[in-house]
């Protein structure tokens, strides 16, 4: 796979590669951007270190940065410049990060490493020949909600990553250099990665979103100014734009594809007047699998298949085989609804050190003589006849805020730290634009949360901080002496 | 439309939909100056404005809103 990053460069050096804030640039000027950061890296990096932290910015450098590190056969892990820096930190020392590429005219001061500026370095000799790698090799680590309050680690190999490419080719969409490709990501998030890579293995060109623009209106902006030709979005983006439906019509979109979170049918059968020349895909998989690992075609013509009003996330992708099992990890008949796991070439190794959390989410089970390992989604489904897999819902407390997991549980511990002895329970609902929010119960009489939410906010990503804040006297207890989170939930809608 | 007068009627839909009003009026002011001024509440402001100006924006104007002075200036034209 890396070599054909090289391939690919080497071929399209006039083509654009990269468009930020309406400045493009070549494949050319990328390659020298990449070789500059190189000869950086072999100045300053130890050949030990092999987890590399990348300030994420959103310029050339940034996205260069990644493909140097792979060029040299290091893994990078995205540390977000908004979050808040006691997480940022536990992200360091738990992936034992020495240092830290930043592009930003003022360094971070995060960590004690050292960290190395990637802005304006010496121009040296264009070179992407990637030194030798092994298939275990890392290419990125990236860090999750955990339960607990500290993150989990999810370390993607390079042969991890070239299963997903290889089966998403298996997918048989045609991308070329001429396409215009949408990266709406965080790159601490892993959409990310098949939103920056695709387009650069063929060619083609990657429009970003400057940090301090709304999302929606902007992405809706570069596909009509730019008439963008491929598309993986989350669907809250479809619900904020759906009240402008009537004024979308770009034509040129040939894959509009969706991830992260549940996507309704009746959005997408009105979204599909706004692209009426796109193949739209549901694309599921959690970051434990490489990016993802399911698709399911949306129908045009004909029917769909949903649960709830939500479409099916279909088969497996090539490289991946999909069982829905029971309680006790024995396979449930086709139809009857069990938790998603997943196997194959995408699959992690494992959590980033982290044994106990190992056991829990992974297990071995002997299928047609071979033992073959597994991982837990956490997410509840069921086969249909033609091996589509429907979504039902989750088996636990995650939830997903613009595709991005949340442990409830996590609000929770730091809420509790925060207040002494009173009972909180975080809640996921979805508000009147049916988008998810995060809602907080505490069980006290009421007070100014102001201070709460600021001290929230030093430690959790914003799109962990509660929405909305209730206060209820005594939680009601469900038939079995719990709390009832079902019926506190009810409190938000 | 004086500019004045409709900076008075944003306040107060800013401070409803945000529930505080620790921040001052002026032509430079963005949402990220303002607590909790993030794409959800823009979502709910947005649509506040449209309610109580009754005018309706495009996905264009969206764009256009960089500050409060030109978040006037869109409202100005539209009514």
């Amino acid at each position: 796979m890396i070599f054909n990053i090289q391939k690919s460069i080497e071929n399209n050096m006039a083509n654009n590669a990269f468009c930020f804030n309406h400045v493009h640039y070549t494949y050319k000027e990328f390659a020298q951007v990449i070789s500059d950061v190189r000869s950086e890296l072999r100045n300053s990096l130890n050949e030990k270190e092999k987890t590399i932290g990348l300030i994420t910015n959103d310029d050339v450098y940034t996205y260069a940065s990644i493909i140097a590190l792979w060029l040299e056969g290091k893994a990078y892990v995205p540390i977000h410049p908004d979050f808040p820096k006691e997480r940022n930190e536990m992200v360091i020392e738990q992936a034992e990060i020495m240092t830290i590429l930043d592009s930003s005219k003022e360094l971070t001061n995060i960590g004690n490493g050292q960290v190395v500026s990637t802005l304006d370095l010496e121009k040296t000799t264009i070179d992407l020949t990637p030194v030798e790698i092994s298939d275990n090799d890392l290419a990125y680590i990236f860090f999750t909600s955990g339960t607990t309050g500290t993150p989990k680690g999810v370390p993607i190999s390079f042969k991890n990553l070239a299963s997903f490419i290889d089966a998403f080719e298996d997918l048989n969409y045609v991308i070329t250099n001429d396409d215009k490709c949408l990266q709406m990501f965080e790159l601490t998030f892993d959409l990310s990665v098949i939103s920056y890579l695709v387009p650069i293995l063929n060619g083609a060109c990657v429009y970003t979103i400057p940090k301090e623009e709304i999302k929606y209106s902007y992405i809706f902006e570069l596909m009509e100014d730019y008439e963008l030709t491929f598309a993986l979005m989350v669907p809250s983006i479809l619900h904020y734009l759906r009240p402008y439906f009537d004024e979308i019509d770009c034509p040129k979109m040939r894959y509009s594809l969706f991830c992260g979170e549940a996507l309704p049918l009746d959005v997408t059968d009105e979204w599909s007047k706004c692209v009426p020349n796109a193949t739209i895909a549901n694309v599921y998989g959690p970051t434990e699998c490489t990016i993802f690992c399911t698709e399911y075609t949306y129908n045009r013509i004909g029917e769909n298949k949903t649960h709830n009003g939500v479409l099916a996330i279909g088969k497996d992708m090539s490289h991946t085989r999909t069982i829905v099992v029971d309680e006790n990890n024995n396979e449930v008949n086709q139809g009857e609804e069990g938790e998603l796991c997943l196997s194959g070439g995408q699959l992690t190794n494992g959590y980033w050190k982290n044994e106990a959390k190992n056991k829990e989410a992974f297990f071995d089970k002997v299928l047609d003589n071979d033992i073959i390992r597994f991982y837990r989604t956490g997410d509840l489904c069921s086969v249909d006849e033609d091996g589509d897999i429907l979504y039902l819902g989750r088996v636990d407390f995650q939830a997903k805020i613009q595709g991005f997991r949340v442990e409830l549980s996590e609000i929770e511990h730091h809420t509790k730290a925060e207040l002494n002895k009173i009972n909180v329970v975080a809640r996921a609902f979805i508000n009147n634009i049916h988008n998810t929010e995060i809602g907080l119960i505490l069980e006290t009489a009421e007070f100014d949360t102001k201070p709460l939410i600021e001290v929230l906010k030093t430690k959790l990503p914003h799109y962990m901080i509660p929405t909305q804040i209730k206060f209820v006297k005594n939680f009601p207890l469900n038939t079995n002496g719990k709390i009832d989170r079902k019926k506190l939930k009810e409190l938000f809608e | 439309m004086e500019a004045s007068a409709i900076k008075v009627r944003l306040k107060d839909v800013l401070v409803s939909i945000l529930d505080h009003d620790n921040f001052e009026l002026h032509d430079e002011l963005t949402a990220k100056d303002v607590d909790g001024w993030d794409s959800l509440s823009h979502m709910m402001i947005i649509t506040k404005i449209e309610e109580g100006f009754d005018i309706k924006f495009k996905l264009r104007d969206l764009n256009k809103l960089k500050n409060l002075g030109s978040l006037v200036s869109v409202i100005q034209a539209k009514i």
